[in-house]
């Protein structure tokens, strides 16, 4: 082609890249929303960067101790957080990592080299990285402190080993969103992924109660796991670092080297995934005929729901629906109930036992108010799994009022199912919770469910995100409702703790349940508030609604 | 040019019009993208909703149907308000949109069912209209697939059979045809056939001008935001060949396609005329 070489390709179309990101950042500030979008950014940027600050001091400060201590060698005790925070987040925090979709790039006579270098470059904006960096520095600067002449050499290790982290995470987020890409290898996998998330929150629990039966056993364990996290990349690391403070130059250079191994292995391994990719690869969602084109069930009634309308039963049926086939919105329905089986875990009482074996009237309140902070996930972004399914509603003579109640009370269902269920986990594991404390948790949940109702209604119509269910990297909301979600929930907290420690304080339980009960009618009062005007604002963002859910 | 060719005292105009519209303007910042459009489609008619890539097609059908408020102007379906009595005249319509509409976690007869509750049928009537309009659709031989796993023609097809489940008076459909196999164009082909046949009124836009001249009853052509030409498909051919004598070369005998009538009333220049120097 005339005016294009093969050498300012790659360069040309990076710039190219870049250039297009920055004018859409640029176009999305023209509208109030992506000011207001900005903002929230920044703020959590900011928090991000506290978290980030925080931590390096705290990691900087434990490697200048191990450091300066003579000790280098514990500094794989600083570098396995990092690592393992650096890997599970992301997974673990759908709501904060998104994961890219970059085959808009490929009908592009891109090079393969270019696609990874985009990708790459994309991964690096993942907040565990910004976060994982953030420690880094800290603890290079911690080991300089300890020990200056070690920094040059610490600064080019623990570069390769942010490196491995980010390919690293990078590769199993490529490889996740590959199994993911089929519904039910999704949903098989989500199902392992949180089997796998209970097995490692289960390791303090089961320590802390049979650790003393078994402290032969954990010794073995200790002795065979040494070995196996000093040929990890966080091991090698710290030996690489180790070594070199004890003048074992050659070592030194060794384990560098393995790291650089493990990043190159890391990279190939990526690369097998980004190629398939990068020749195009389309993950069907196309499932096998079987079953379906012999039988042919009539098509069923619509529930039935006294005392709501035929639309908001419909919505409500069709709510329950799309979540009993979310696999990974499931899963964090049980997370309550899967917490209070650690929590309670503990040794018998005193300061071995988990902390609700000490307080088991707690374990209702805390897990009820775990449950509804889990559902704001879906209380805030109403509309966002139904995507274009959002002009139907647009469309159709429903009020937007029956819509939204509609989505209401089916949350609020997963919220008293949740409810039975701690109540039984906590009679089982502890005792049955006292009738304060059911009443307590109740009129608590009577305050605050309102309240998040009410502000997720505005959020879901003024802050909407598309968002995929069954995709763990494509659940994250938009920052403004990530950022409102935080204050509400600040403030319903402020409230409650305020309530309980009044009530506490004059020795009145049954303080606690009038105040509640206050504030709860206060809130319906708000809550129907908004119901009535959700018409009028809906009609209003008709517009902003279609352009952010059906894109 | 401006060929609102209906004839006066066409009986079309004498009865309330499905579908009227009152100097409809939509602004977008400083883009005008519909401007002082004044629509009339009588009732029965097979209306095709003509105009270039970007001329407001799709601006005005969201007007139309509710999903974008207008600037100014005025709608009126079936002579209610659109305005005042938003839900009154939602019930008396079916919408195709651009985008489905569809929601892809449900299966067809779960979503079918969604629809006909949300539009006030009873649970009954939804099952039994859900259950033929599949059959209809050819869409039952699947019942367990998600509508996510639809292939685009078979979404298309659902898409119809939700917009027709209430029976509307008025179907608004956005680009009906656009990426559907010939098996499935004529499974929606028959399907709009018939409900014509019963009296309903059809909108649609489409870029298949061949499929509009042959569906289409009635036409209307907006260019730039400004409606340009609307009439019968045989006014058109006589407004156009009165502008312009002996410009069009049509055989003699044979009658102006409506490619040739959409190309002279919005000036297209046939890209063949023009040069692309690099290109070679």
């Amino acid at each position: 082609m005339v005016g294009v070489t093969a050498s300012n390709y790659s360069r040309a179309q990076l710039a190219a890249i870049a250039s297009v990101r920055w004018q859409i950042f640029l176009h999305s500030l023209r509208s109030k929303r992506g000011a207001v979008e900005l903002f929230s950014r920044i703020v959590i940027g900011a928090v991000i960067t506290g978290g980030g600050l925080g931590g390096a001091i705290l990691l900087g400060g434990l490697a200048w101790y191990f450091v300066s201590q003579g000790n280098p060698e514990a500094l794989a005790l600083v570098l396995w957080p990092v690592f393992l925070f650096w890997q599970m987040f992301p997974l673990m925090a759908t709501a904060l990592s998104e994961s890219i979709d970059s085959t808009n790039l490929l009908r592009f006579p891109l090079s393969y080299r270019t696609y990874v270098m985009v990708r790459l470059v994309y991964g690096a904006l993942d907040p565990a990285t910004v976060l994982g960096t953030f420690w880094l520095v800290g603890i290079t600067i911690g080991i300089g402190w300890a020990r200056p002449g070690l920094m040059p050499w610490s600064f080019v290790v623990l570069v390769v080993f942010a490196a491995v982290n980010m390919m690293l995470t990078q590769m199993i987020f490529a490889w996740v969103e590959r199994w993911l890409g089929q519904r039910r290898t999704r949903e098989i996998f989500a199902v392992l992924f949180f089997l796998a998330m209970i097995s490692l929150q289960l390791i303090g629990p089961m320590l802390s109660r049979y650790g003393d039966r078994s402290n032969a056993a954990f010794h073995w364990a200790g002795r065979f796991a040494n070995p196996i996290q000093a040929i990890l990349p966080p091991g090698i690391a710290a030996g690489a670092v180790a070594s070199k403070a004890v003048s074992h130059t050659a070592l030194a250079f060794g384990l560098l080297g393995a790291l650089v191994l493990y990043a190159a292995v890391i990279l190939r391994i990526l690369s097998v995934r980004l190629h398939a990719q990068f020749r195009g690869e389309n993950l069907s969602e196309v499932v096998g005929r079987g079953k379906d084109e012999v039988s042919r069930p009539g098509v069923r009634l619509a529930w039935k729901m006294p005392g709501l309308s035929q639309e908001a039963a419909a919505v409500v049926e069709k709510e329950f629906r799309y979540l009993s086939r979310s696999g990974p919105v499931l899963l964090t329905f049980v997370t309550p109930i899967v917490m209070l089986f650690v929590f309670g875990l503990g040794g018998r009482t005193g300061s071995g036992a988990g902390f609700l074996q000490n307080w088991p009237e707690l374990g209702l309140p805390v897990g009820a108010a775990y449950a509804l902070l889990l559902l704001t996930n879906l209380i805030y972004n109403n509309f966002g799994p139904d995507a274009g399914g959002i002009q139907f509603f647009l469309v159709s003579p429903a009020s937007f009022r029956s819509v939204m109640l509609g989505k209401n009370v089916a949350h609020m269902g997963v919220l008293a199912v949740e409810l039975v269920s701690l109540w039984i986990g906590v009679s089982l594991l502890f005792r049955p919770p006292t009738a304060t404390a059911v009443l307590i948790t109740l009129s608590g949940l009577l305050f605050a469910a309102p309240v998040n109702l009410a502000a997720g209604n505005l959020l879901s119509l003024y802050s909407p995100k598309k968002t995929e269910f069954g995709t763990f990297g494509r659940q994250r909301a938009s920052q403004t409702t990530v950022l409102a979600s935080f204050a509400i929930q600040g403030l319903v907290f402020v409230v409650a703790a305020v309530t309980l420690l009044t009530a506490r304080h004059y020795q009145r339980q049954w303080l606690a349940v009038a105040a509640f009960f206050m504030l709860a009618t206060l809130a319906f009062g708000v809550y129907f508030f908004v119901l009535t005007r959700v018409d009028r604002l809906a009609g209003r963002r008709r517009e902003i609604l279609t352009t952010a859910l059906c894109k | 040019m401006q060929q609102n060719a209906q004839p006066s005292g066409s009986p079309t105009l004498t009865s309330v019009p499905a579908i009227s519209t009152a100097n409809l303007t939509r602004r977008f910042g400083e883009l005008v993208a519909v401007n002082d459009v004044n629509l009339r489609v009588a009732p029965g008619q097979f209306f095709g909703f003509l105009g270039p890539n970007g001329a407001g097609k799709s601006t005005t059908i969201k007007m139309l149907t509710g999903l974008l408020a207008p600037t100014s102007g005025r709608i009126e379906i079936l002579g209610l308000d659109f305005a005042e009595r938003t839900s009154e005249v939602k019930r008396q319509i079916g919408v195709v949109p651009e985008g489905l509409a569809l929601f892809g976690r449900l299966t067809g007869a779960e979503y079918l069912t969604f629809v006909g509750r949300m539009y006030g049928l009873d649970r009954e009537t939804t099952a039994k209209r859900s259950a033929e309009l599949l059959e209809f659709m050819q869409l039952a031989n699947e019942p367990r697939k998600l509508v996510t796993d639809y292939s685009h023609g078979m979404q298309k097809k659902l898409a119809l059979a939700a917009a027709v489940i209430h029976g509307p008076k008025i179907l608004f459909l956005d680009e009906p045809f656009e990426g559907v196999d010939a098996i499935a164009a004529g499974t929606l082909k028959s399907m709009l056939q018939r409900m014509i046949a019963r009296g309903a009124t059809i909108f649609l836009t489409s870029h298949v001008l061949e499929i509009v001249e042959r569906l289409c009853s009635h036409v209307a052509i907006i260019d730039r935001g400004v409606l340009v030409a609307q009439g019968s498909l045989e006014e058109l051919r006589a407004g156009v060949e009165a502008q312009a004598p002996g410009t069009l070369e049509a055989e003699p005998g044979r009658k102006l396609t409506l490619e040739e009538i959409f190309l002279h009333t919005v000036g297209g220049v046939r890209s063949t005329e023009l040069e692309l120097s690099w290109l070679g």
